[in-house]
């Protein structure tokens, strides 16, 4: 069993997940992803304009979610990979957002490491491949 | 007006599996590469397209991009555009002129001749042609040792100094190669009669590579390199010395040893490898082969040197080897 | 605003009850309760309940559970409601029926909490821990609430130098105290050692980092202060509560090192008791996960941000210190049936408060002012109760 996130829920989602499209508050200039309806930073911004975030950033925090713990919906990556790490990224335009990472460096994670975005698979639900964003090493 | 490559990009999974993995598991390895890539379990073919395109647009407004064509021999989906990833994932504009390929190893080329037609259908001046590809067999399959994964992809402009394609020639016929898929299925069966298939791998390039040059008035030694398909560790060579070329026209262009069978993005990705060296005025022919179809030779002369955001090099050195049994894991084969 | 006074409480066993479902486990904690208040109730007079249950047995009643239960125990008409902030339902089940009571509406209120966790296989029980965050940006991170918490242990350990050894002084103070709780479901003591040595679970966690999985409720009975006095010598007076929420998803917060929801409830308790942390002489703290505890040092004002470890070097919180923290066991080891837990730390309060703690060995003494804390997930919502003792 597993979260269930329906696919046109999935789907609303998409510039968010897919190329990580934040939203530039018109009353103070900050972004805010994921979107909200009004800014989180000024509190009366309501009215956006899209803006790609450029996926550059650095780890704020992490973790490695041990195999045996994962949510079942990311079983199978947990059992082919023993364990995977799960990031909170600083982006470079302020938002912080929270990632797998992938191809995590030998000598381990370290926060303040520079990270950029890739595009993965994330799960599959109801037979659809979810795809999404992810971290790497920069 | 000139159709040109102003950009491409090469996407290699990070993970590698070296033949003496094979070796030392099985006690044989059936393939003659000396490592090839693989696929992490959360890629696919569209993640590494969609990693390839990012590297070829660096640098370009995407909103000026008309066309976008996608090539792969096994998409994600049996029915569903796979095309609609890519416009969202790269933030395309929703009108642009879309068309997939599939079915075959000769689907990459033809997805860039596709990618040419459009060109004049569209107002805006650039295209997208991505080609990914990961075959998939039973570790028991022969073929499968050699399976490796990988994505390219390019930018084509109407009138832009760049790589300037100059033709194509091809051949068709029921030639049923090595090869071959049932619908449902996404392991590839082998025929197993490889002689019988590199008689029509031999015969339909050389088709193809003869022709083209018969058709633009060359000698293929006018050519400074010419990356055949690469299925195998030998045969685009001994193709390429039968028919007359040097080590230096072949040497640079092959990437099989590196990456394994890429199926449809096999000489597409030889030719992003050469590019790096080339200089202006070389001419480059390069030349598919898909079982069942043929094979399309094309012809491109070098105007400007293509930018490279990201060297092929680079890519080829960003890994990490993995045992056998990881591989297997990664295959979900356990 | 009436004064609010607690007269009884009563909660089961936290653990393991494959022969008990939600109504068995809500009328074990009801009945204990009913005994607990000194001079007997008409169960009439009791005019609402709310009730905190974040899945209501896994899922097989979403809705309408308060009615469901209330008519299990013989007061189908009485006016009840479910109450939802994940692990803080139970404190927030608590929260309204202390406001219910403060407005004057209504002179006496249940508040109680259940949780059924142990009869799902493990995979189902992983889908119910995993969907009380974002979910739709924390769960599709491949994180589990483990998870979360375990990225607020880095940043701590990376911003004030909390060692992994501080982690596992909590657990281990924690299973020490559990051990002469007959309530709790683990009472076995551990060391610091093994607490180290644990299965990984989300680094820096390991298994003893990490609260289990548990069936229990625990109920409350509230009334106006005025008439406590009708039901026994000994009510137990709520002095604050506050509650405050705070951005669902982690990413979305300032900081990782406070709960901002701690903190506001905390501000709103402490200036409705008019007291200050200084005062507090033993408190029930939200300890789901070790980093949990040492979060709420901080947010509760115990301790400074950065500095809540040293406490625990100093002993400080141990049940023999200077301000026991989770002399119950906590979360850690006396067990967290999610929706229950908010009233089982009030029930302990009470009978603490009241010099009542069922093993005389884990009283304790001269306790005027206890601080009990509940929070739901990783912070979205929080509530904080001050009680002070009524026989004074
Ligand atoms: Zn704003």
């Amino acid at each position: 069993m597993s979260a269930h996130i329906s696919i046109p829920m999935y789907q609303r989602a998409v510039p968010q997940r897919y190329r990580l499209t934040g939203k530039l508050c018109k009353s103070c200039g900050k972004i805010n992803f994921p979107p909200k309806a009004v800014c989180k930073y000024c509190l009366q911004g309501a009215s956006f304009e899209d803006v790609r975030l450029s996926g550059r950033g650095a780890v704020y925090s992490y973790t490695v979610i041990a195999g045996g713990g994962a949510p079942p919906e990311f079983e199978t990556e947990a059992r082919c990979k023993g364990s995977y790490p799960v990031l909170i990224v600083e982006l470079e335009e302020g938002p912080r957002v929270i990632t797998q990472m992938v191809n995590p460096p030998e000598e381990g994670i370290a926060i303040g490491m520079s990270v950029q975005a890739v595009f993965r698979k994330i799960y599959e639900e109801e037979g659809v491949i979810r795809y999404g964003f992810k971290f790497s090493p920069a | 007006m000139t159709k040109s490559i102003i950009s491409c990009g090469v996407y290699l999974p990070y993970l590698r599996i070296k033949r003496d993995e094979y070796l030392s598991a099985l006690g044989r390895c059936s393939a003659g590469m000396r490592e090839k890539t693989v696929l992490d379990i959360d890629e696919d073919v569209i993640t590494m397209a969609v990693e390839a395109s990012r590297v070829a647009l660096a640098g370009i407004d995407v909103s000026r991009v008309g066309v976008v064509t996608v090539a792969s021999t096994g998409f994600p989906y049996q029915e569903k555009a796979q095309a609609g990833t890519l416009v969202e994932a790269l933030g395309l504009e929703k009108n642009v002129l879309t068309a997939q390929h599939s079915n075959s190893t000769v689907s990459g080329t033809e997805s860039l001749l596709t990618a040419l037609s459009l060109l004049d259908q569209t107002e805006q001046p650039y295209a997208l042609v991505v080609v990914s590809d990961a075959p998939v067999s039973g570790p028991d399959v022969d073929l499968e040792h050699g399976f490796g994964a990988a994505a390219c992809a390019f930018v084509l402009a109407k009138d832009e100094p760049g790589l300037v394609f100059e033709g194509v020639y091809a051949q068709s016929g029921e030639a049923m190669g090595l090869r071959y898929r049932l619908p449902g299925e996404t392991d590839i069966r082998d025929i197993g009669v490889k002689t019988f298939a590199m008689l029509d791998y031999n015969e339909t390039v050389k088709g193809a590579v003869t022709g083209l040059a018969n058709k633009l008035g060359r000698n293929l030694t006018d050519y400074r390199h010419v990356v055949l398909h690469q299925a195998d560790a030998k045969s685009a060579t001994a193709l390429a010395k039968k028919m007359g070329c040097t080590d230096e026209q072949i040497k640079e262009g092959v990437v099989y040893p590196y990456t394994g069978d890429t199926g449809a993005c096999s000489s597409l990705l030889g030719l992003c490898r050469v590019l790096e060296s080339a200089c202006a005025g070389d001419c480059i022919l390069i030349s598919s082969h898909g079982s069942g179809s043929g094979s399309q030779a094309l012809s491109f002369c070098l105007e400007t040197p293509v930018p490279k955001s990201v060297v092929f090099e680079a890519v080829l050195g960003y890994k990490r080897y993995i045992s056998y049994i990881q591989y297997l894991k990664q295959k979900r084969s356990i | 605003m009436e004064n609010v006074a607690i007269i009884g409480a009563g909660q089961t066993k936290y653990g393991d009850f494959p022969g008990m479902g939600v109504k068995e486990l809500f009328a074990e904690a009801y009945l204990e309760m009913l005994q607990s208040v000194d001079r007997g109730l008409e169960q009439q007079r009791i005019g609402a309940a709310y009730i905190g249950s974040l899945s209501a047995g896994s899922g097989f009643q979403l809705g309408q559970l308060a009615p469901l239960l209330m008519g299990h125990v013989g007061l189908p008409h009485v006016n009840a409601v479910r109450i939802e902030n994940a692990c803080a339902s139970g404190g927030y089940a608590l929260y309204n029926a202390a406001c219910a009571v403060a407005s004057g509406k209504f002179d006496m209120v249940l508040a109680a909490g259940v949780e059924k966790m142990r009869d799902v296989s493990s995979n189902k029980g992983r889908y119910w821990l995993g969907v009380s965050g974002d979910t739709e940006y924390e769960r599709l991170a491949g994180s589990t609430f483990a998870g979360i918490y375990a990225l607020m242990a880095s940043r701590y350990m990376h911003e004030y130098g909390l060692k992994r050894e501080h982690l596992s002084m909590v657990a281990a103070k924690n299973h020490c105290h559990a051990v002469a709780n007959p309530k709790a479901q683990f009472r076995k003591e551990i060391t610091i050692e093994q607490a180290m040595q644990g299965v990984p679970v989300a680094h820096p966690f390991n298994v003893w980092d990490c609260s289990p999985t548990s069936d229990g409720a625990a109920v409350v009975l509230l009334c106006n202060a005025k008439i406590a006095k009708e039901f026994t010598n000994k009510p137990v007076y709520l002095k604050g509560f506050g509650a405050a929420s705070d951005y669902l998803a982690i990413h979305d917060r300032d900081s990782m090192t406070r709960l901002l929801a701690t903190r506001r409830a905390a501000t709103e308790a402490y200036k409705q008791a008019g007291v200050g942390p200084e005062d507090i002489n033993f408190a029930e703290v939200h300890d789901c996960f070790t980093i949990a505890e040492i979060l709420a040092y901080g947010d509760l004002g115990f301790a400074e941000e950065g500095l809540a470890q040293y406490l625990l070097e100093e002993g400080f919180t141990r049940a023999d210190g200077k301000l026991p923290v989770n002399a119950s066991g906590g979360l850690k080891a006396k067990g967290h049936p999610i929706g229950a837990t908010g009233c089982g730390m009030a029930s302990e309060v009470f009978k603490q408060l009241r010099d009542e703690a069922q093993e005389p060995s884990r009283q304790i003494k001269n306790a005027r002012y206890a601080l009990s804390h509940n929070v739901g997930g990783s912070g979205g919502t929080a509530a904080v109760f001050i009680y002070q003792r009524g026989d004074a």
